[in-house]
């Protein structure tokens, strides 16, 4: 299912997931991207689309650095 | 690390030097290259490289007598040399432009004279001009051409010099003599090339053969007054007009740096496989047509080695030369951002290590080992690509601790055998270390190690791990009562006998070959056997697994390449997926048997490939074949089980595995999903773990439209994320699971 399409709420907060900007660190360089995000505990979700996507080639140029 | 320690692991690599005619041929042409264009019909790219070499091409076509001929490659496979001069000829034909480039430089305000306008001097004068100096010619005849006046093609050739000259400006002087070298008080340097006998104004004394100086310093001597061929005499020119333009610039006469290394030889390869072809032979006395010339110039072998390149994926997937490789190994320890950037990662974390290249290699160049000093040098520099090691890394953990047992046979403080299967043997079917170490405690009274030889550390480049374990396996053996230890694993014994090179070693399969009352299953009728990468240079073990097969009936099909790694080496499996599965691929349609396999790695390739394959221990034993490769949950439980009814039967002692309060979960994971997670190197074990801390913590999200739940886990490294359902008490259906190696952190 896509991202977008999805309806999640953070479980012990019962709250709806809002889009963020979070900062991702690897192999000592940082990026930033927006991810869904518990509005109150600030949970981060990680969808698969985005993991074996943008993800896995961000990590893989940054190996490759 | 330095420079050379990289280096001097490819240097001996000769690939992309020039070949064994160019070493013959006076102007070192680059025939090779010239061949493959002739054979294309690109004659005006053959005819740039045969201008730039020999000058004079139109003369040289003619009058060359070939020494690159007594070098040619083609009579390795028992023919005729490629008839050069023919190609060369039909290349003047065809080739549509032979007019003369000419360059913009700026006009330069010395004065080179030039005494002799035989080919040496006029080679030395058309460079020279070429390159914008104030160039005199003198001959005391009344035109050029030295001692080709008389020859009865001279209009071919004198028509071929006005040619070269076309284009540059310089002053020919015939008809002048020089009596002496005061006349030319004006120039600035002067070359005397006056031919065989010529006038050398006394300089013959004192001349020197590397730099063509004399004891008057802006005077230089070349050609056939020194005992130079026509031909050489023509390669000198250009050769001495570079040493003439450095004493112009500096006053010091000194060789401006050459690529090309005059002392070599060149290599002779075996042309394995290349088909003999005889020579073309030209339809007409007036030489090659077109056709024929290309024809003939694609008799060329192109001699240059290829022969690593040609059965490695990884190579040739990143077509970088061995060399280039070393050099690299060295400048990515050494990266300046941004302005440098590491070159290496995904090369030397791709390589199976398997010690393929080296085995065919003329010089031996471990290409392996140059990857293996990057990943160590990395490790140890703490800028290791950490994700795509840490998966086998934690099972290597796993083996040296939980799944760990060492004892001598049961009631017994120490032994002159003791079994050593490896990590994986026992933790792709345990009933191949149970009923191999029921073999050998009744006939060789053997004790047992069940460990890990650190093959996960070394592929990391985890030196210090690596280390450290080998010293715990000293001990081990040591307090054993150093014992000869019997080995299942290639890969384990080639690490011992580097690593532990004291311990005796001896491979189950010469045992169980040896054994009378071992009669091995036929399990196929026909098959192949796969020899692991690193029972290279192991015959006892490869011709143990020879006469079990044989024993059982099964007709053996060699090969056409052994000890190919089945793609695991390495562990390359994350670092470069694609490649991973190119390999495997290969490996499996190597032949269309069946394999009889033995090594755990490969059965559990092969079997996810659904490649046919047997264990040589299932034939040996009489098991049932079993099909799949287990889970990556299902090997741990293995190597428990096998840990644990050892110790009873030794120690009669109750292993009880470290228990988790996770344990008792039941995942629901279907077949397709199951291999998908297999591949990834998710294990179940960290899913029930992510599950049930996420839902002791209630630490998750639910996704309302599909009933889900997601949770996730960061362990070391990766962070695994897990979407799942309930399904009952302790029972979750996995929907899917993923994992990422980069960490996220705060809001920006």
């Amino acid at each position: 299912m896509s991202e977008e399409a999805r309806n999640l709420r953070c479980s012990r907060c019962d709250r709806e997931l809002v889009s963020k900007n979070i900062v991702f660190e690897y192999l000592g360089h940082t990026v930033a991207h927006e991810v869904p995000t518990c509005p109150k505990c600030g949970k981060v979700f990680i969808s698969k689309e985005l993991a074996e996507g943008r993800m896995a080639e961000v990590e893989r140029q940054l190996e490759d650095k | 690390m330095k420079l050379e320690d990289a280096t001097s692991l490819t240097e001996r690599c000769f690939r992309g030097e020039p070949a064994s005619c160019s070493y013959a041929c006076p102007f070192h042409m680059d025939i090779r290259s010239f061949l493959d264009k002739a054979a294309k019909g690109r004659w005006g790219a053959a005819y740039k490289i045969f201008r730039n070499a020999t000058v004079f091409p139109g003369i040289v076509a003619v009058l060359c007598e070939q020494p690159c001929r007594e070098r040619c490659q083609r009579s390795v496979v028992g023919d005729e040399a490629i008839a050069l001069r023919d190609i060369e000829a039909a290349c003047l034909r065809y080739a549509k432009d032979r007019r003369p480039e000419s360059y913009v430089i700026p006009p330069k305000e010395k004065r080179v004279a030039v005494v002799g306008a035989g080919l040496a001097g006029l080679s030395l004068a058309l460079d020279l001009a070429q390159k914008k100096f104030l160039v005199t010619v003198f001959d005391k005849e009344e035109g050029w051409g030295g001692c080709l006046r008389p020859h009865p093609r001279f209009a071919e050739f004198d028509a071929e010099i006005a040619l070269q000259f076309s284009a540059v400006k310089a002053e020919f002087r015939f008809g002048t003599e020089v009596k002496s070298l005061d006349e030319l008080d004006g120039f600035d340097a002067v070359y005397v090339a006056t031919g065989a006998g010529g006038e050398s104004f006394g300089l013959c004394e004192g001349w020197d053969p590397d730099l063509f100086t004399t004891t008057v310093p802006r005077v230089f001597l070349g050609g056939a007054l020194c005992g130079a061929t026509l031909m050489e005499g023509i390669a000198q020119g250009a050769e001495v007009s570079k040493i003439i333009e450095v004493f112009l610039q500096t006053g010091r006469a000194a060789h401006t740096p050459s690529e090309f290394d005059k002392s070599g030889r060149g290599h002779y390869l075996t042309h394995d496989g290349a088909v003999s072809v005889p020579r073309v032979e030209p339809s007409s006395p007036e030489g090659y047509t077109d056709e024929e010339a290309k024809a003939e110039a694609a008799r060329c072998l192109q001699c240059d080695c290829d022969y690593c390149f040609a059965g490695c994926e990884m190579l040739r997937r990143f077509r970088k030369d061995p060399r280039k490789i070393g050099v690299e190994v060295y400048t990515d320890m050494n990266v300046n951002p941004p302005f440098s950037t590491r070159a290496l990662t995904r090369e030397a974390y791709s390589c199976n290590i398997c010690g393929y290249c080296e085995s065919v290699c003329p010089e031996s160049v471990d290409i392996g080992r140059a990857m293996q000093l990057s990943r160590t040098a990395r490790m140890s520099a703490g800028v290791d690509p950490a994700a795509l090691h840490d998966y086998w890394l934690r099972e290597m953990d796993f083996s040296t601790s939980e799944g760990a047992f060492a004892s001598a046979p049961k009631g017994r403080d120490a032994c002159e055998y003791a079994f050593y299967p490896g990590c994986q043997l026992g933790a792709s079917n345990p009933e191949h270390v149970l009923r191999a170490y029921g073999f050998l405690k009744e006939k060789y009274d053997a004790g047992i190690i069940l460990g890990c030889c650190g093959a996960p550390a070394y592929w990391a480049g985890d030196e210090e791990r690596l280390q450290s374990n080998i010293e715990e396996i000293r001990r081990q053996w040591h307090d054993m009562g150093e014992p000869t230890l019997i080995f299942a694993c290639a890969t384990c014994e080639s690490l011992f006998c580097r690593s532990l090179p004291e311990i005796p070693r001896v491979s189950l399969y010469q045992l169980l070959a040896e054994a009378e009352d071992i009669v091995p299953t036929k399990i196929f009728s026909e098959a192949a056997i796969f020899d692991p990468c690193a029972a290279r240079g192991d015959p006892e073990m490869e011709a143990g697994v020879r006469a079990l097969a044989g024993k059982a009936g099964v007709s053996l099909e060699e090969l056409p390449e052994r000890n190919r790694c089945c793609g695991y080496g390495g562990h390359i499996q994350l670092a470069n997926p694609e490649l991973y599965e190119e390999i495997t691929a290969h490996r499996a349609e190597a032949s269309d048997r069946p394999y009889i396999v033995y090594c755990a790695n490969c059965r559990e390739v092969f079997a996810s490939r659904d490649k046919e394959c047997v264990h040589v221990l299932d034939m040996a034993f009489g098991l049932p074949l079993s099909g799949r490769a287990p889970s990556l949950q299902e090997k741990r439980d293995n190597s428990l089980r096998v840990k644990k009814e050892l110790m009873k039967e030794i120690k009669d002692v109750d292993f009880k595995p470290e228990s988790h309060p996770w344990d008792d979960l039941t995942l629901i994971i279907d077949a397709d999903l199951q291999k998908d997670l297999d591949e990834q190197l998710i294990s179940a074990a960290d899913l029930k773990e992510a599950i049930w801390v996420a839902e002791s913590e209630g630490d998750r999200f639910v996704d309302e439209s599909g009933g889900t739940t997601i949770a996730s886990m960061v362990k070391r490294v990766i962070t695994y994320w897990v979407e799942y359902r309930k399904t009952g008490p302790k029972t979750y259906e996995i929907v899917d699971a993923y994992y990422h190696r980069m960490r996220f952190g705060r809001e920006e």
